[in-house]
């Protein structure tokens, strides 16, 4: 008996250029945080509370905190106190920023997206 | 004499006595449409092409994305003056930006260091009224806003929408108006069953400047200000009548 499901995900995980699979896989692992991405990567300058980066992302502030924090501890986005506030913003490393670019410039491929989607789909089961 | 920052606009400079003042802050006021972003990104863009002064647009609602595209139809390349670090455009809240300017080295702070930046673009100012709706403390955390962008040497332009879309708003005695180093006014005014757009320059501190209301365009090339209306009155009511004839004869056209 073949194995298909296993079979596309070799396939998948073939083709896909491996440092953004890395990317994917190990940053970018929820649809939740690809929006958050997108949004810095829209918004290179932002520097913002949770609340009003889920105003903008057109979600609750509670389906997004979470993936914030694990945004900041994959270092795609830094964390700091700015007065009384909690702020986020975008890493300025420049091999991160590098690497985000990559990611939603490569979102433009149809064939791309279908495959960043297995991913996280697969990685949430 | 002292320094002008000059907004680049036919007209506009004339009537503010050759530009604003260096690192003053400057309002703009009007309705929905009036045109407040067109002459605030005009401002910054003119800074950077004529003046080599790089600017910066901090935006509290608009996506960076929706400057891109309105620079766009006036042929203002944003996004290239923005990589070659002339410009930078930022979004983010009043009381984060108010708590960044408030703190030393902030992002802000940074930003102006890293792009020489020496104007700035707030768009707009209403929304530090979420901050807060008491007016008094408003005028408070606006006063020091404003005080935190000379202190880093930017001319600034802040936008405010007008709650009137025809004709004129109250000021209240604690209004912010009254801590801008100059206030312009931007107004739809009804004329032949037409609506025709309306600049004032109501006051610009330590200098003279144009009384007179004048009319003004979006172009291609963003915004033109015109002539005067000539043999009108009650402009700023925005229905204005003819004066009487008499009257102009007399006066106006003397």
């Amino acid at each position: 008996m073949t194995n298909a499901g296993g079979d596309l995900a070799a396939r998948l995980m073939g083709d896909m250029d491996p440092e953004l699979l890395d990317f994917l896989k190990t940053k970018v692992n929820s649809f939740v945080k690809w929006d958050l991405v997108r949004f810095f990567y829209e918004n290179p300058n932002s520097t913002d509370t949770a609340d009003n980066v889920a105003r903008y992302v057109g979600r609750d502030v509670s389906a997004i905190e979470v993936e914030l924090g694990e945004l900041v501890g994959t270092g795609v986005l830094e964390r700091s106190r700015v007065g009384d506030l909690w702020v986020y913003s975008l890493v300025s490393d420049a091999e991160t920023r590098k690497r985000v670019d990559q990611f939603i410039l490569a979102c433009d491929d149809r064939q791309f997206r279908v495959k960043a989607i297995y991913h996280i789909i697969r990685g949430m089961r | 004499m002292s320094e002008r920052v000059k907004t680049g606009i036919a007209g506009l400079d004339e009537m503010l006595g050759g530009g604003f003042l260096s690192e003053t802050a400057n309002l703009v006021e009007g309705a929905p449409g009036t045109g407040k972003s067109t002459l605030g990104m005009q401002f910054i863009v003119n800074g950077i092409q004529r003046y080599d002064e790089p600017g910066i647009i901090l935006t509290f609602e608009e996506f960076p994305a929706q400057y891109y595209r309105d620079a766009e139809t006036f042929g203002w390349p944003f996004r290239a003056l923005e990589t070659a670090g002339k410009l930078r455009v930022i979004m983010t809240s009043p009381e984060v930006s108010r708590a960044d300017l408030e703190r030393v080295g902030g992002r802000i702070e940074s930003h102006v260091r890293e792009i020489g930046a020496r104007r700035i673009l707030v768009d707009s100012l209403s929304h530090f009224e979420r901050i807060t709706r008491d007016p008094i403390e408003l005028r408070g955390v606006v006063y020091s806003f404003v005080n935190a962008l000379k202190r880093e040497g930017l001319t600034s332009l802040l936008t405010r929408e007008s709650p009137a879309l025809i004709g004129e708003g109250d000021l209240s005695d604690e209004d912010v108006a009254f801590i801008m180093d100059s206030f312009l006014m931007l107004r739809y005014v009804e004329i032949d069953s037409a609506v025709r757009k309306a600049l004032l320059v109501l006051k610009v501190r330590g200098s003279g400047h144009a009384k007179d209301i004048r009319q003004f365009e979006i172009t291609g090339n963003g915004i033109e200000v015109r002539s005067k209306f000539e043999g009108r009155e009650g402009i700023l009511s925005g229905s204005p009548h003819r004066m009487a004839e008499s009257f102009v004869e007399a006066f106006v056209r003397r």
